[in-house]
């Protein structure tokens, strides 16, 4: 039936093109592993540094306290258009 | 004497919730009193708390900047303590917390960046799995393909949103360029977070896409559950879902159910 | 190549390896016999574990676990047990410790090192714990001495005594803290001369050293400083009275440059050498 055509087509096609990220290449996969620790470095992505959460070194000397005045968010959300007013979407 | 749950018990009280100091601990010693003692801890607690969520959530602390998560975190912290050892399971209640958070009212597509962080950082951690073996792949019968039970590799993870979630996200990634504009009514997204070569990828996924792949990582036979997409969304194209989740390493094996 | 067996960790200087350092440890593969971790930052799939895999295929690994609550009176975690197994298994490390702290109660967790009174109590209380640990590991367990804030009126032994006392109960093995001992020192007034005599020399396989911050007249132990003179002093004094052992920089807060972390580890190697030239 239809069903069955469709499924035979298209596994026959992901078995054709042998696609499976596992092809992926060890250069490529070197270079995507390479970027990884570079943004470590600047740590600031999901695969950085400061994933590393865990320390057996406090925060004590820091001061954890903030200012509960700082109540509007300054940040990039300027930069999305309706982002203040999108509550009322 | 106290039993020693009783003395972790009030000093955890009085850690966590500001309680007096349990009169266990000494008062005084040689260069500074036990309220001392207890900042250090109470300030480390917190400390520790906001640097997790700050690492689990950068695209969020750019939004609103430091200072306003900063404070948004330690709301947050007064209201969820953490329950586990291994701090990347603190922060899962983020998403449903700036939902109802007052001051961040304004930026209505909030929880969703939220959530979708979340989903990148379970990404992160997710156990290793195998990558779909293509040989074994080809020894199937095309006879039992509708038998066939995909499995999904444990990274991948779908947030659905009315904003465009995953362009705000991109736009905020260290290599992205740092001027961005986005428009809010470009309409919802389904956003996709997979993990390949240990790098968390996010991308978006057509709503019979989505469809498809939830019904699958539910355990739905192959058959059954492009059967059923097909009949709410006619357009749905099984081969290029296929090329486009197997290329994004979300299917990892297969197996062929209760079939004979 | 094969792996060294568990607690073979060369009798050198190691270092805290932290993800700022990865990339460039991989790269220029420092002369180092090994490093170490914190393991729950290793605990799942994905980037961290095959990168501390590469790690592995060059240095020996020591995994120092900060949350694990040997003395929280809540159960042991046995899903955080569980996840530190599966990591060992991948990892086969020379060396396995953890903190004698706690830090869980009345169902919540604080992710800190807590200390709490040394009762006869907590003593069996802590002894059945890492025998519960050593037995799923099926290893060794070494226990470090904490750096504490405050101490308890009604503590029925110093903390060397009952580090002590662990170890001829459970065969585990110590990790000193040289910094640890010198913060509850100054803070508490704890005799660090008298903790050296109390813990027993071949119980102690490992040192480590660190810097420390200041709050209100509270020393605090940030690891984000060089050691300084007093501790390597006391470490001196170590090395005396229990000889050298595997000795470890750590540095956790304002991470400075690698080779700063290294001018650090080569400085503790030379007085572990020096060590061994005064007693030839």
């Amino acid at each position: 039936m239809n069903n069955r055509h469709i499924l035979s087509a298209a596994i026959g096609t992901l078995l054709a093109l042998g696609l499976a990220s596992g092809n992926v290449n060890a250069a490529d996969k070197k270079m995507e592993m390479e970027k990884c620790f570079g943004i470590a470095k600047a740590g600031k992505n999901d695969c950085s540094s400061n994933k590393s959460a865990h320390s057996c070194a406090g925060q004590a000397t820091k001061n954890n306290d903030p200012m509960d005045f700082v109540a509007v968010p300054k940040g990039t959300c300027d930069k999305i258009a309706g982002g203040s007013l999108a509550g009322s979407m | 004497m106290r039993t020693l749950n009783n003395v972790l018990s009030d000093l955890a009280h009085a850690i966590v919730h500001g309680h007096e100091t349990p009169p266990d601990a000494q008062a005084v010693y040689p260069n500074y009193r036990v309220t001392t003692a207890m900042t250090v801890y109470r300030n480390n607690y917190r400390g520790n708390l906001h640097d997790t969520l700050a690492c689990v959530y950068p695209v969020t602390e750019q939004l609103v900047g430091k200072d306003f998560f900063r404070m948004m975190t330690r709301q947050f912290i007064g209201q969820h303590f953490s329950c586990s050892g291994n701090l990347h399971h603190y922060g899962a209640e983020m998403a449903a917390f700036i939902a109802g958070f007052t001051p961040a009212q304004g930026l209505a597509y909030l929880p969703d960046v939220v959530a979708l962080e979340w989903a990148c950082h379970c990404a992160y951690f997710a156990p290793d799995a195998a990558t779909l073996d293509i040989n074994k792949l080809s020894r199937i019968p095309p006879g039992h393909y509708p038998d066939l039970i995909l499995l999904i590799h444990p990274a991948c993870h779908v947030v659905r949103s009315r904003y465009p979630i995953t362009a705000i996200w991109h736009a905020h990634q260290p290599n992205a360029p740092g001027e961005f504009h986005i428009d809010l009514d470009s309409g919802p997204c389904i956003a996709l977070a997979s993990r390949m070569n240990d790098v968390i990828h996010v991308s978006e996924l057509a709503e019979a896409d989505a469809a498809w792949l939830l019904s699958i990582q539910a355990g739905t036979p192959l058959g059954t559950a492009t059967d059923a997409t097909q009949k709410q969304y006619p357009d749905f194209d099984l081969q290029a879902a296929l090329i486009n989740l197997a290329s994004k390493n979300v299917l990892t094996d297969f197996n062929l159910g209760a079939a004979p | 190549m094969d792996k060294p067996a568990t607690h073979a960790l060369p009798c050198t200087a190691g270092i805290g390896l932290r993800a700022p350092h990865y990339r460039e440890v991989l790269e220029t593969l420092p002369k180092l016999g090994w490093v170490e971790v914190h393991s729950e930052n290793f605990f799942g799939g994905g980037a961290p574990l095959h990168t501390l895999l590469r790690v592995r295929e060059h240095y020996s690994i020591s995994l120092h676990g900060v949350g694990m609550g040997l003395a929280s009176a809540a159960p042991l975690a046995e899903d955080h047990l569980s996840a530190l197994h599966r990591l060992c298994d991948a990892v086969q490390p020379a060396a396995v410790s953890e903190h004698l702290c706690w830090n869980s109660a009345v169902g919540m967790v604080i992710n800190d090192l807590l200390p709490f009174p040394y009762t006869h109590e907590a003593l069996s209380h802590v002894t059945s714990r890492i025998e519960q640990v050593q037995e799923k590991l099926g290893c060794q367990l070494l226990v470090e001495n904490l750096s504490s804030y405050l101490s308890f009126s009604h503590s029925e032994m110093s903390e060397g005594e009952f580090l002590a006392e662990l170890t001829r109960r459970t065969g585990c093995g110590i990790l000193f803290d040289v910094e640890n001992l010198y913060v509850n020192a100054r803070n508490l007034g704890v005799d660090a001369g008298a903790f050296i005599r109390a813990i027993p020399a071949e119980a102690v396989k490992e040192y480590h050293l660190a810097g420390y911050g200041i709050m209100d007249g509270c020393l605090v132990d940030t690891h984000g400083a060089p050691v300084c003179p007093e501790v390597w002093d006391l470490y001196e004094l170590a090395l005396r009275h229990i000889g050298p052992r595997p000795t470890l920089i750590e540095w956790d807060t304002d991470i400075p440059e690698l080779p700063t972390l290294l001018g650090e580890a080569t400085k503790a190697q030379q007085y572990m050498e020096r060590y061994h030239a005064d007693i030839e």
